[in-house]
């Protein structure tokens, strides 16, 4: 009896211990059923309903830091739209390669993870206005003799799951090994410990891997007209409009300018804004 | 539910990339047929290694145990995490072998051999000594007292009839082996799971990892119906009087 007892107790604890594991994790669980009808309430009022938002973090700058502690490019930008829709932003952290059909499904309402805007995902979700241009880097071991992406062909190169510099990899080096990781610090760590001779992966990323990490340097940039946007599921005609708005005003405040500027160190080029309004 | 269906059971997504994921199975089978080969031997000698007797080989026996704790308590994802990512920057051993590249194979693939033969070796041993502790003493001690040194009595005596009472704990090692090779995706090694997680990243349809499932479920299903026959023989073996087998 008292063994059965003990192991009960135990049982109860084991589980109190993984719901609150659970609660620090999720955090947005709860808000995901508002998926569909909370878009309506909430437009100008203060109080709205926090808008949830997937994300694959880590991916620094765009995305970093601790389950309720987020932070990075992406997220400040994101807090500061949400401001403007009068919502207040939650992250979800989930895993790239299927984040659009979590979002299509409802999982979120919203997503920003460095996302590019291409022909294929619009097929699947919904983009807003361009909010980041960005470049891939070649990134090479310091010292390498590797001075351009052709010359990392044959070679054994690594890039991120489900990413553009994966599909630029498989277009332009025919003749290499591409290994594709899990996350894209995992392939920088290949390139550190030499069992690949270079990643093809997001500039800013690849600028990010190279002041924190050392050891590594951008051999090439590629410039891939790749912009970024905030994706909904298809048919939020509303809450794109309103993602939209948010955006252009935290870009005429200067907001942006200032989010920009802290995370990557550079000013804002200038074709974001008129490429924003142009899309409009 | 149609929505369901069309992500995930897609039929057409199956067929136009049958041959790829395919491919990446073949990775998976030719992962697990190394390290089963290797984990069965590597189990095989800590088992021993456990059993030796003796206040000399206490320290060994120590070690052993506690390698096969440590390696049982630890995910294999972590295990693996921490090879592929660490030992290439041992640079006291030579290159050719820190960042192997041995017949064809890449080095993802023979870190993963190592991790899961670590790991594995550890669960076998235990499958090992399970075996051995249920070969009665009085075997033992008989070949002994005919003159045998301890390693010829494990070696004539012990370990074959061990070995003999253990196919059906084995066999269920070797199907969660099986499925744990998936777990090379990690290091970017190019199994069926990496593979079909690529296809779903390019077409947003989930049905290519259901075809690898089904790939897996091909070998691991019979085999675990083998499991259960073996049991009844062994069962059978009990009713009749003999020694009972480890189930």
């Amino acid at each position: 009896m008292r063994k059965t007892r003990l192991a009960a107790i135990f049982a109860v604890l084991l589980l109190a211990l993984a719901s609150v594991a659970v609660a620090g994790c999720g955090g947005g669980d709860d808000t995901t059923s508002s998926g569909g009808g909370g878009g309506e309430t909430s437009s100008e009022s203060g109080g709205g309903e926090p808008l949830s938002v997937g994300s694959d973090i880590p991916y620094p700058p765009f995305e970093q830091g601790k389950p309720g502690n987020y932070t990075g490019f992406d997220i400040e930008l994101m807090e500061a739209i949400a401001e403007k829709m009068g919502r207040k932003a939650e992250f979800q952290d989930t895993s790239f390669e299927t984040i659009f059909r979590d979002v299509a499904q409802g999982k979120f309402e919203a997503v920003i993870s460095a996302a590019t805007i291409t022909e294929e995902r619009e097929q699947a979700v919904d983009f807003s206005n361009p909010y980041y241009l960005s470049e891939q880097a070649v990134l090479v071991k310091e010292g390498s003799d590797i001075k351009t992406l052709k010359d990392l062909d044959g070679k054994t190169v690594a890039a991120q799951q489900g990413t553009t510099g994966l599909e630029l990899a498989k277009e332009e080096l025919g003749g290499s090994e591409i290994r594709p990781y899990p996350e894209g610090p995992d392939a920088v760590n290949a390139l550190k410990a030499g069992t690949v001779e270079g990643v093809i992966i997001d500039a800013p990323v690849a600028q990010n891997a190279v002041e924190k990490s050392g050891g590594v340097e951008i051999a090439e940039k590629v410039p891939t007209e790749e912009t970024y946007g905030i994706a909904v599921a298809q048919g939020e005609t509303e809450l794109l409009e309103e993602i939209n708005k948010a955006l252009k005003e935290v870009e005429q405040e200067g907001t942006y300018k200032t989010i920009y500027e802290k995370w990557f160190h550079l000013e804002p080029p200038k074709e974001i804004e008129s490429e924003t309004h142009e899309a409009e | 539910m149609s929505e369901f269906f069309h992500q995930y059971f897609d039929f057409t997504v199956m067929g136009d990339h049958f041959s790829e994921v395919l491919e990446g199975f073949f990775k998976n089978l030719l992962l697990f047929a190394v390290v089963v080969l290797l984990a069965l031997l590597w189990g095989l000698i800590l088992a021993l290694i456990r059993q030796l007797p003796g206040k000399k080989f206490a320290p060994l026996r120590f070690l052993t145990i506690a390698y096969i704790d440590v390696l049982r308590a630890i995910p294999i994802l972590i295990i693996l995490l921490l090879i592929s990512g660490g030992i290439p920057y041992l640079e006291f051993i030579p290159k050719s072998i820190r960042i192997p590249h041995w017949f064809g194979q890449p080095d993802p693939f023979w870190y993963s051999v190592l991790g899961l033969t670590m790991v594995y070796g550890a669960y076998m041993a235990e499958v090992y000594r399970a075996g051995i502790e249920a070969v009665p003493g009085g075997q033992f001690e008989a070949a002994r007292s005919l003159g045998m040194s301890y390693g010829k009595a494990m070696r004539h005596v012990v370990v074959p009839q061990a070995v003999t009472k253990i196919p059906a704990p084995m066999l269920n090692e070797m199907i969660s082996l099986l499925k744990d090779t998936t777990l090379a995706s990690v290091v970017a090694l190019g199994e069926a799971v990496l593979v079909s997680r690529e296809i779903l990243a390019e077409s947003f349809n989930s049905s290519a990892v259901i075809l690898a499932g089904a790939m897996f479920l091909v070998i691991t299903l019979p085999a675990a119906r083998l499991v259960d026959v073996l049991i009844k023989r062994n069962q059978a073996k009990v009713t009749r009087g003999a020694h009972i087998e480890v189930g």
